[in-house]
């Protein structure tokens, strides 16, 4: 049986967020600042998707791009126009793009933008 | 097994230089108890070594290296089954869907042991294997993949699988589809005997039939495929039926349950199947897709239910049966994730992400999932489905708005993207799990 759910809103996505944090602050201080929403642990679970068709990291250019080491900006308004079918010849991309909320596509954007191309 | 590397210092950097992180705040001593002076930092065994234990493995060291990860998997060379109907239409060598373990070993330290893991007791801990060794665990994930069910469709059993291949676990099995399709006279039929769900790669058979149909066009313009199908739907259905009538026209016939399309008894001798009412059909080539089950060692880790397959907690994919024996892949009831390489690659980082916290004494980050099936009707004809999951209430959920399949109406040039894309998908899913460079 399939169940649906929404997108969280980011409201609830924040408080779930800051609660997680308040949680697991103790242990993870040290790579997560305070003013990054997500731990790197998270960060690297989020990404983990990405990887089955842009390689591990994002690196892996072929018939589909590689994504690391592009700027976020770049990254971020790609993958919200993706979501928002703004894209012309898009085939697979906006059917998962809607998956995710505006702020972790956002913090994709920025993961990705921080790994070294090569 | 080495367990006095693992002081909480030496782990955290590993960890955070294994993230691509940069920290300029300083470290915190003394916060997870696990990680706390001579302690190790765990022993983790994976048994099996494919979409799900390759990735769980390599996965498990990128998030904390200190952790031992032993790798149990009898193959030397691993054959994926996404991409064996590729290698059957001739549009790939079967070296080309082969993969090893060097970067397992060599870049990422899991020590890998090809052996078969024998036995499982779950209250000691311990993993016995063909080659006699044993293996102790603080965390074991098992990804078994499938097994057939030799007692489920009369007549089929492991003989009948050497004269009616099911080539549903890629190599010899695949191969020797091969050779008969090869071996077959033109003007011949090949019938396929398609399973009831739930099974191993629910749009597998209508990509085989399409690539075998392709292979016709090349080499044996006037044979025929047949499906007999145990059920009335099947996966991407009108994606495949259009795409079927339009490069193949009448050569694929699909017949469902409900036109007496259920196979119940085999006669590989014969090539001769039998469906529900008493129809017989003839074959020149035989390929039988039985019903399935999780693959044996989940049964000896007592992780199955009646069903056949492993019930597991949604969040972390441990069994909901036996405590610190996590599942992933083909073997697990994951509804509604499919039964897909790309799902065992989803689930496997989870579970390493889940098993490197609980070992470090922190929480496990959120589960997120994804999948996407693509399928070649052509060789420039591809098609997909997608799906995004999170866990509502305890279970696993498809998000609303996400996913879904490629549009019915897309031009060629979107088929023919896809296709591509197919390729793509591939190549990275395969550099991600075993380290392949295309």
């Amino acid at each position: 049986m399939t169940r649906a759910i929404q997108p969280p809103t980011p409201t609830a996505w924040l408080s779930t967020l800051l609660l997680s944090i308040g949680l697991v602050q103790a242990s993870l201080a040290e790579d997560t600042s305070t003013d990054e929403p997500y731990s790197s642990q998270q960060l690297a679970v989020l990404a983990g998707n990405c990887a089955s068709c842009h390689g591990t990291d994002g690196r892996l250019a072929g018939a589909v791009p590689a994504i690391a080491g592009r700027p976020a900006s770049a990254l971020e308004s790609r993958l919200l126009s993706f979501k928002r079918d703004e894209i012309a010849d898009t085939t697979i991309m906006d059917r998962i793009a809607k998956g995710y909320s505006d702020e972790e596509l956002a913090a994709l954007a920025t993961h990705f933008a921080s790994i070294d191309k090569q | 097994m080495s367990q006095d590397n693992g002081r909480s210092g030496l782990t955290r950097r590993q960890l955070i230089q294994g993230m691509g992180a940069a920290s300029t705040l300083p470290l915190l001593g003394g916060v997870a108890p696990f990680a706390i002076g001579n302690q190790s930092a765990g022993r983790v065994v994976v048994i099996g070594g494919g979409f799900g234990g390759a990735t769980a493995a390599k996965y498990l060291k990128r998030a904390n290296p200190a952790i031992d990860v032993t790798m149990v998997e009898p193959a030397e060379v691993f054959y994926t089954c996404p991409f064996s109907n590729l290698f059957l239409g001739g549009l790939r060598e079967l070296n080309a869907i082969a993969h090893g373990y060097d970067e397992l070993r060599g870049r990422y330290g899991v020590k890998v042991i090809h052996a078969m893991a024998e036995d499982v007791d779950p209250d000691g801990h311990r993993v016995s294997l063909s080659n006699s060794d044993t293996l102790d665990y603080d965390r074991l994930v098992l990804s078994p993949g499938i097994d057939i069910r030799w007692d489920a469709l009369e007549g089929y059993d492991e003989a009948a699988a050497e004269k009616a291949p099911h080539s549903w676990k890629a190599g010899p099995q695949t191969e020797l589809l091969k050779r008969q399709l090869e071996g077959m006279d033109d003007g011949g039929t090949f019938v396929m005997v398609a399973p009831e769900n739930p099974f191993r790669c629910p749009p597998g058979p209508y990509e085989r039939a399409s690539m075998v149909a392709h292979y016709f066009t090349q080499h044996k313009p006037n044979a025929k495929v047949l499906i007999l199908d145990a059920k009335d739907n099947f996966s991407k259905q009108g994606l495949f039926t259009a795409g079927w009538e339009q490069l193949y026209g009448d050569r694929i016939e699909w017949v469902g349950l409900s036109n007496d399309g259920r196979v119940t008894r085999v006669d590989a001798n014969n090539l001769e199947v039998e469906t529900e009412f008493g129809t017989r059909h003839q074959a020149d080539v035989l390929n039988v897709i039985p019903p399935q089950k999780a693959g044996w060692i989940a049964d000896r880790a007592g992780v199955t239910d009646d069903s056949g397959w492993v019930p597991v907690k949604a969040e972390t994919f441990e069994s909901q049966r036996v405590n610190d024996i996590h599942v992933v892949g083909d073997a697990t009831v994951a509804t509604p994730m499919p039964k897909s390489g790309f799902c065992a690659n989803a689930q496997a980082k989870v579970v390493a992400a889940a098993i490197a916290a609980t070992l470090e004494g922190s929480t496990a980050p959120d589960p997120y999932w994804a999948n996407t099936c693509y399928s070649l009707i052509g060789p420039e004809y591809g098609i997909s489905v997608a799906g995004v999951y999170r866990v509502q209430d305890g279970v696993i959920a498809s998000v609303e708005g996400a996913g879904g399949l490629s549009p019915t109406d897309a031009p060629e040039a979107t088929r023919a993207l896809e296709a591509e894309y197919a390729v793509g998908w591939y190549n990275a899913i395969c550099q991600d799990t075993w380290g392949t460079e295309a």
